[in-house]
């Protein structure tokens, strides 16, 4: 089976993605815009189209009056974003979850790695209980 | 003089009214201050984080609250030696500053009140154990050994996780004040209703001063908490979980 990943992002205004973003720049990190999404991780059978459809017929997961949907191209996070997992979520599961942020500098370009590490040590991310995929 | 405490509210905290008036019945001068009113924080001797949903748990429960300016002065008073608890939403919020159980930096968390095992909020009584000496929690020394303290295990994310080596380091330094317990005392990880690793139901720091509760003993507090009038029928006579505020309050006249 092949891993397709999958972001499920608001449409309308995101109000956590602005918390973090207000609390990203308290304490230091020079960011000047978040986004936020849920990014599932599928390992099953059926195909893109198929997984597409599973999603937004699921409204556990998919609201189309709040949500769109994006396949992801690539099973790691785009420059300047952290995927964030629970440490003890199944890596092998049918589907997993996680949350992912993309973080942008003044001039729109998504933030170095020296400031992203910043952001996951500092609020992002608890080692204690989560990891962050980069 | 009684001692002054403040129950701290953080936009979304739902508990600090009950919270301040079990204070002020077991003695305390307790008032509600609100996250803008950082400044005045100064002048209290202690202080309580109640329970809720703190900026709506946005990022992760506790986290946000965590970097408020609110809680630099409730790290600094921890570090001086006041007397802190934080009850459900408090004590996730104690973890995340790094407070409790204190084994890391400052807001660099080594553990964490996460996910119920059972994937969903649960809402029962619970009844908890002192499992470490009196001196080692000064908050909790004046209750009695053995003492079963009944509460309401009230959330989503109550499972005490950490990395295998913290959880160790949490055994083994007497980190873990209360347990869940069975009505015979024993207590055992099972009887945790939300998989909470030890068996955990509060941790403490290395000096004590810090309690960081997940259940909340709050809401056992008066008659009126039990429907059935099981322990008497005067609403407003305390009630089982009182004990544990009779002691912080003691805790803080002892000082």
């Amino acid at each position: 089976m092949k891993e397709r990943a999958f972001a499920v992002e608001l449409k309308i205004p995101d109000n956590e993605a602005y918390t973090a973003m207000r609390a990203l720049q308290r304490l230091g990190v020079e960011v000047a815009r978040v986004q936020r999404a849920d990014i599932l991780v599928f390992n099953r059978e059926e195909s893109d189209e198929r997984l597409g459809e599973i999603i937004e017929r699921d409204e556990r997961l998919f609201n189309p009056n709040k949500h769109r949907l994006e396949r992801l191209l690539d099973m790691h996070p785009r420059a300047g974003e952290v995927w964030i997992e629970m440490l003890d979520a199944p890596r092998s599961a049918p589907l997993r979850r996680l949350v992912g942020w993309r973080l942008f500098d003044h001039a729109g370009n998504p933030l170095g790695d020296a400031d992203l590490d910043a952001a996951c040590a500092r609020l992002l991310c608890n080692p204690a209980i989560e990891r962050a995929i980069r | 003089m009684k001692a002054r405490v403040a129950v701290l509210v953080f936009p979304g905290t739902n508990s600090e009214e009950e919270t301040r008036d079990l204070l002020i019945d077991c003695g305390a001068d307790a008032r509600i201050v609100h996250w803008s009113e950082a400044a005045s924080l100064v002048y209290y001797d202690a202080f309580v984080l109640p329970g809720g949903f703190a900026y709506e748990d946005r990022i992760r429960a506790g986290a946000i609250a965590a970097h408020d300016a609110m809680l630099d002065a409730v790290i600094e008073g921890a570090q001086a030696g006041k007397y802190i608890m934080g009850i459900c939403n408090g004590a996730q919020i104690l973890l995340e500053a790094g407070l409790a159980p204190g084994t890391g930096d400052i807001r660099r968390p080594t553990a964490a009140f996460t996910h119920n095992a059972q994937g969903h909020f649960i809402c029962e009584r619970v009844l908890l154990r002192r499992t470490v000496a009196a001196t080692r929690c000064a908050i909790a020394a004046a209750l009695p050994e053995n003492l079963l303290i009944p509460a309401w295990a009230a959330h989503g994310e109550g499972r005490l996780a950490a990395v295998p080596s913290h959880l160790e380091e949490i055994e083994n330094g007497d980190f873990i004040v209360f347990r869940y317990a069975d009505v015979t005392g024993a207590t055992d990880a099972h009887f945790a209703p939300q998989g909470s690793a030890l068996g955990a139901a509060a941790l403490t720091n290395r000096e004590g001063n810090v309690l960081a509760i997940m259940p909340h003993p709050e809401r056992d507090a008066w008659n009126f908490n039990h429907l059935d009038r099981s322990e008497g029928n005067d609403p407003l006579a305390p009630s089982g979980g009182s004990v544990l505020f009779k002691s912080f309050v003691t805790a803080l006249e002892r000082r």
